[in-house]
């Protein structure tokens, strides 16, 4: 469907792309992943259109889209802050993208109706869009990029704005949204559990270039570098793997390491130690710590020791 | 659409306004006051429609005119006097003109009318504080009198200029300037010109000086003008030696003007017994024009039989110098 | 084509209309002087007092108007009351207000005969009273503006950490405040420093300002010489000011969006403060307006109401509407072009203040000198009105460009609007308020414009304005009445301008709150 093609930016002396490749199957949803302010947002609107390319090539559908403007890429991106219309009540957002694809008013009104009916936002036609809450901000946002059926959904940070709860809840939803319509989207987010969650396939992306693409599943099992694993949220890194906590094996017959940190939790204690290969974090559940922890205090000793066959060994990228 | 209409509209408006019908352009002075039926009267016979410019102050005008001699904003100029036509002379923007015949003569342009500046005084404030008129100009600056002085700056204002020239005349420069030093010390008030001097500043007129610098004329039209009926003029002529300056007004061609003939005939218009009788109740100031019969509220006006007044020439010559010196000393820092 | 060549052909009008009207004629009026400045000119001492008053009553005004205004902004700010936003609103009052009003209503107040029967004239106080009316307004309201851009928090959190109210205001928000006066500052000083019409009707003879010496040169003295040097000192003390302005405001440019302190109904000894800050706030701002529509009753009972059917009154009213019109339409389309252009250049940013800074004095007789054939021409009056009203269309435009999100049009491309069509649906309406606010502003420019007026005018064209003037300057009670009634008018036309610009529709109030 899509395909960047060694596409390359820079900004001054900031590389916000550098010979990146990409392919992007029907209906897939993509997640680009990476830190903040490394240059995501920028690869978005290069795909949108609003951002020219140094070099390299942008395809659609086999169609290089260099001479094709913005608005004749069918793509909806949607901001990270909504940026929705203020001089426009809520249908007149929605209705924007169809007026002006060409779609006579009445015919305009009625399918964005049926839109925000379907994104539950029945009755809000006539609102103000500064009098929404975020959530119903960001469902108008949606809904004026979904009512157009573009060709691809491109999103920025969709939902970086909305607190914990409403943004798990609306992630479920926009899932349902996405698959039902089939749509292919692409979306931009610096938080790894809403990129796992919503994409069939994470790109992490780092000084332009792109670090892994793989599935969720597949990152988690073999993240290409140390940078990455940690990256991703795994804490034990070594040299030559990642050491999941299934991989951490206590008892008497392992190395003692010095304690020397405890957090306590709900169900638990998180213990920092120094081990003879480095610094190691682990969760003892309370059987655990009654069972190895002996009298567990920082300055005294844990012993802890590493399963080698059940780390996690670096995927050649 | 809307816009384009208005756009149009606005358009049209435009071009209108800058069509000019033929005519002959009269720059004056602000105080130019012939009477309309008269005006009217030139430009029926003459089938030309006046365009009456006025410039502000009479030095104003001529600056003027100076500023834009290479195309002449008009054709022929009225309310040149004394104190300006060599100025004029000197930047060649008139046209010479003979004059014959007329009471009073202005060098290179033909008089229309004269008068004369001098001091006025209120006679009701002076009655009331029972102190005697000054006899001399030196009397204005003993302690007597301070504090009831207002005159015009004569960078800005014709009569105040006038005045200053009387002084320069009567005194010589260098007594002169010494004389306005002590005025200033004894409290001088200095007005930007005539109408504020005398309609602010003069007592007569709800101000807090009962002299002030103005025409021999104005007693008169204080009559003329009172509401009710007056015997006598509220105001009075100070004529003290050294204080009285003759001005003579006229008119001229300007050099590069159109309609030469016309203008001809419009500075003829001006010295008809018409216009020359008009004078003296609109603008206060005396015909050129032998055997003109004078309104007889001119009783109330003291013609002076002498005056101070320095030839066009020197005036032209040294008009900078003197204003430049008088600024400095009446208006100088800290005042 | 790319931005440098766009924004080349965007400025191409504006500036070959500055350099034709602004530039050459100002260089025409220093080549008539034929480059004998020197400073011997400035050893005169009358001519150091002129400065020096110059540069002393624009310090001054500086120095009341913070003193005053200050503590007037943080009652506006902090008070919650009766019409407050109203009065907030009045607060641009004095921004449309030609100076031909202003100073007819200080002289109403203040001078000989005046209602409260304190006569000032002659004395410096008449100046600097006018100079607070109209710039103590920009003071409160740049001090407010600060204040607003204080969250909520950093005044809890001071408190909470023990300071007092007043520690508070010194330790938080007089430092968040101070930038934004800095640069009211600089505006107050520029226009003190150069203002031409107050200084000429308020100064009177001892208290006049280099501008209307500069005026008395040229007009009176024909003195080309010393008015082109001082023309040039003047430049030289108003383009540095301007540039420092420029500086400070940038630093301004990108204020974050903060939750500020909602303001507070007054308890106690509070309300004796906010009052007491209302009132002075009338008696600087309110009163002169006041006296003009007082002694205009007055004028109007002397002269009966015929008196406005005057076939010099109608060609009056009619020629300042049509003036204002047609410079209002030069205005808008050169302001849109230099705003559209000065998004890139900060150069051309700059240029739009020139206008502001030249001696409109010595811009009258620059053309005048340079287009002798055009002098007494509708065309060049016109132009010139255009010139001094359109960087208000100009600055306006400009500042609601850089405030827009980038994000609005990006995401009306992307939704398939076309350019045009991203400008005319999205960009247009969000940028109509302040286009309109501009307008506003640049027909107020006009309305009230008679420095350059007095010298390009003829009496056919005759406006409110000349008419004024020239009322004032004739004898007799009659024409003093008529020209406080004519004042009035203009204030009437003026309060229009202003109806319109501070009549925003719900929308663009909330677009303002958000901005």
């Amino acid at each position: 469907m899509l395909q960047l093609d060694a596409v390359s930016k820079r900004f001054g002396d900031k590389l916000v792309a550098d010979r990146l490749s990409l392919q992007l199957a029907e209906g897939e949803v993509l997640a680009l992943l990476g830190p903040s302010g490394g240059g995501k947002s920028t690869l978005l609107k290069m795909i949108a259109g609003l951002e020219p390319l140094d070099s390299g090539r942008i395809l659609f559908a086999g169609q290089d889209l260099a001479a094709v403007p913005v608005e004749q890429r069918g793509f909806a991106l949607m901001f990270q802050d909504f940026a929705l219309f203020p001089h426009l009540d809520v249908l007149g957002n929605v209705c924007f993208g169809l007026r002006e694809r060409g779609m006579a008013r009445p015919a305009a009104q009625q399918q964005a109706r049926a839109c925000l009916q379907q994104m539950g936002l029945a009755g809000m036609e006539a609102r103000k869009v500064w009098t929404l809450s975020g959530g119903e901000q960001q469902r108008v946002a949606l809904a004026r990029a979904l009512v157009t059926a573009p060709r691809l959904l491109l999103l920025d940070e969709p939902f970086s704005s909305l607190d914990a709860d409403l943004r798990r809840q609306l992630q479920l939803e926009f899932r349902q949204q996405l698959q039902r319509q089939h749509m292919p989207a692409i979306l931009v987010t610096h938080d790894r559990e809403e990129a796992f969650a919503l994409a069939d396939r994470v790109a992490v992306l780092k000084d332009g270039r792109i670090v892994q693409c793989a599935s969720p599943a597949q990152l988690l099992a073999a993240p290409a570098t140390p940078w990455l694993a940690r990256f991703i949220g795994y804490e034990n890194v070594l040299e030559d793997g990642v050491v999941p906590e299934q991989a951490l094996c206590l008892g008497a017959d392992q190395p003692l390491a010095q304690v020397q940190g405890i957090i306590q939790l709900a169900d638990g204690v998180r213990v920092t130690v120094a081990s003879l290969e480095g610094p190691l974090t682990l969760t003892l559940s309370a059987r655990e710590l009654a069972r190895y922890g002996g009298n567990l205090q920082v300055g005294g000793t844990l012993a802890v020791g590493i399963d080698r066959s059940a780390m996690l060994r670096y995927a050649s990228a | 659409m809307q816009l384009f209409k208005t756009t149009t509209l606005l358009a049209a408006l435009l071009a209108a306004s800058l069509v000019n019908a033929a005519e002959l352009r009269v720059l004056t002075h602000s105080s130019f006051a012939v009477s309309k039926p008269l005006l009217a009267e030139f430009e029926k016979q003459n089938g030309v429609k006046l365009s009456i410019i006025k410039a502000g102050d009479a030095g104003e005008m001529v600056n003027k005119l100076i500023l834009t001699r290479a195309n002449p904003i008009a054709d022929v100029v009225y309310g040149i006097d004394n104190t300006l036509i060599g100025k004029a002379a000197a930047a060649d923007v008139l046209l010479p003109m003979t004059d014959k015949g007329a009471a009073v003569s202005l060098p290179g342009a033909v008089s229309i009318d004269y008068g004369y500046v001098t001091l006025n005084y209120d006679k009701a404030w002076f009655a009331k504080k029972q102190l005697p008129l000054p006899k001399t100009l030196d009397d204005l600056t003993r302690p007597a009198y301070k504090d009831l002085l207002v005159v015009e700056n004569p960078a800005t204002s014709s009569p105040g200029l006038a005045f200053l020239l009387s002084t320069i005349s009567a005194m010589g420069e260098t007594k002169a300037m010494a004389f306005w030093g002590k005025l200033r010390d004894n409290g001088v008030k200095v007005s930007k010109g005539w109408t504020e001097a005398y309609y602010t500043d003069f007592s007569r007129n709800g101000g807090a000086r009962p002299i002030v610098v103005s025409y021999a004329t104005s007693p008169a039209a204080e009559v003329f003008y009172s509401k009710e009926k007056l015997t006598a003029s509220p105001t009075g002529n100070l004529l003290l030696p050294g204080a009285v300056f003759q001005q003579v007004e006229g008119a001229a061609l300007v050099k590069g003007g159109k309609e030469a003939a016309l203008a001809r005939k419009f500075v003829e218009f001006l010295r008809s017994d018409a216009v020359q009788k008009d004078i003296p109740t609109t603008m206060w100031m005396y015909p050129v024009q032998p055997g003109i019969a004078l309104d007889p509220v001119f009783q109330h006006a003291e013609k002076p039989t002498a005056h101070t007044t320095p030839d066009s020439r020197q005036i032209a010559a040294k008009t900078t110098a003197w204003v430049g010196k008088w600024t400095r000393i009446v208006l100088k820092s800290g005042q | 084509m790319t931005e440098r060549r766009r924004t080349l052909v965007l400025a191409l009008l504006p500036l070959a209309f500055l350099l034709l009207m602004s530039i050459l004629p100002l260089l025409r009026l220093l080549q008539e002087g034929q480059g004998q400045f020197s400073l011997g000119l400035l050893a005169d001492s009358y001519l150091q007092w002129r400065i020096v008053w110059s540069l002393l009553q624009a310090a001054a005004s500086c120095v009341a108007a913070l003193l005053v205004g200050l503590p007037l902004a943080w009652c506006l700010a902090r008070y919650r009351f009766a019409g407050r936003s109203l009065t907030l609103r009045l607060l641009m009052l004095p921004f449309v207000m030609p100076t031909l009003v202003a100073g007819m209503g200080v002289l109403a107040l203040f001078g000989p005969q005046g209602l409260l029967g304190i006569n000032l004239q002659d004395t410096p106080w008449l100046l600097l009273y006018g100079n607070l009316f109209f710039n103590l307004p920009l003071v409160i309201r740049a001090a407010c503006e600060g204040l607003s851009q204080v969250p909520a928090s950093r005044i809890a959190a001071a408190r909470t950490l023990g300071a007092t109210s007043w520690r508070v205001f010194w330790r938080v928000e007089w430092p968040a405040v101070r930038p934004w006066l800095w640069s009211a500052l600089c505006l107050v000083f520029l226009y003190c420093f150069s203002g031409f019409g107050l200084a000429l009707l308020l100064g009177g003879q001892r208290y006049a300002t280099v501008e209307v010496e500069i005026y008395q040169l040229v007009a009176y003295e024909l003195n080309l010489a010393d008015a082109g040097a001082l023309a040039l000192l003047m430049l030289l003390v108003t383009g540095a000011m301007a540039t420092l302005y420029a500086w400070l405001e940038r630093r301004l440019a990108s204020p974050l969006k903060v939750d500020p302190l909602p303001p507070r109904p007054p308890q106690g000894a509070q309300w004796l403060h906010l009052l007491a800050a209302l009132a002075v706030l009338l008696l600087f701002g309110g009163l002169p307006l006041l006296a003009v529509l007082w002694r205009a009753m007055q004028a109007l009972w002397l002269l009966g109401p015929t008196v406005l059917a005057d076939e010099d009154v109608r060609l009056a009213v009619y020629n300042s509407a049509r003036f204002s019109a047609l410079a209002v339409l030069l205005a808008a389309g050169l302001g849109c072009l230099h705003a559209l252009a000065a998004r890139t250049s900060l150069a051309l940013r700059a240029l739009a203040f020139l206008p502001f800074i030249v001696s409109p004095v010595c811009l009258a007789f620059g053309l005048l000198l340079l287009y002798p054939q055009w002098t007494a021409s509708l065309a060049l009056l016109l132009a010139t009105y255009a010139l001094l009203a359109y960087p208000f269309v100009a600055r306006s435009l400009a500042g609601a460009l850089d405030s827009l999100p980038p994000h609005w049009p990006q995401a009306a491309r992307s939704l398939g609007a076309s350019p045009l069509h991203t400008f005319t649906r999205v960009l247009w309406p969000l940028l109509q308020p302040a286009f309109r606010r501009g307008l506003a502003f640049a027909a107020a420019t006009a309305l009230g414009e008679f420095a350059v007026t007095l010298f390009l005018s003829r009496p056919e064209w005759l406006t409110l304005t000349t008419l004024i003037y020239q009322r004032l300057g004739r004898p007799g009670p009659d024409n003093a009445a008529l020209a406080m009634l004519l004042s009035a008018v203009l204030m009437l036309l003026a309060l229009l301008a202003f109806v319109a610009i501070e009549w925003p529709s719900a929308t663009e109030r909330q677009l303002e709150k958000e901005s």
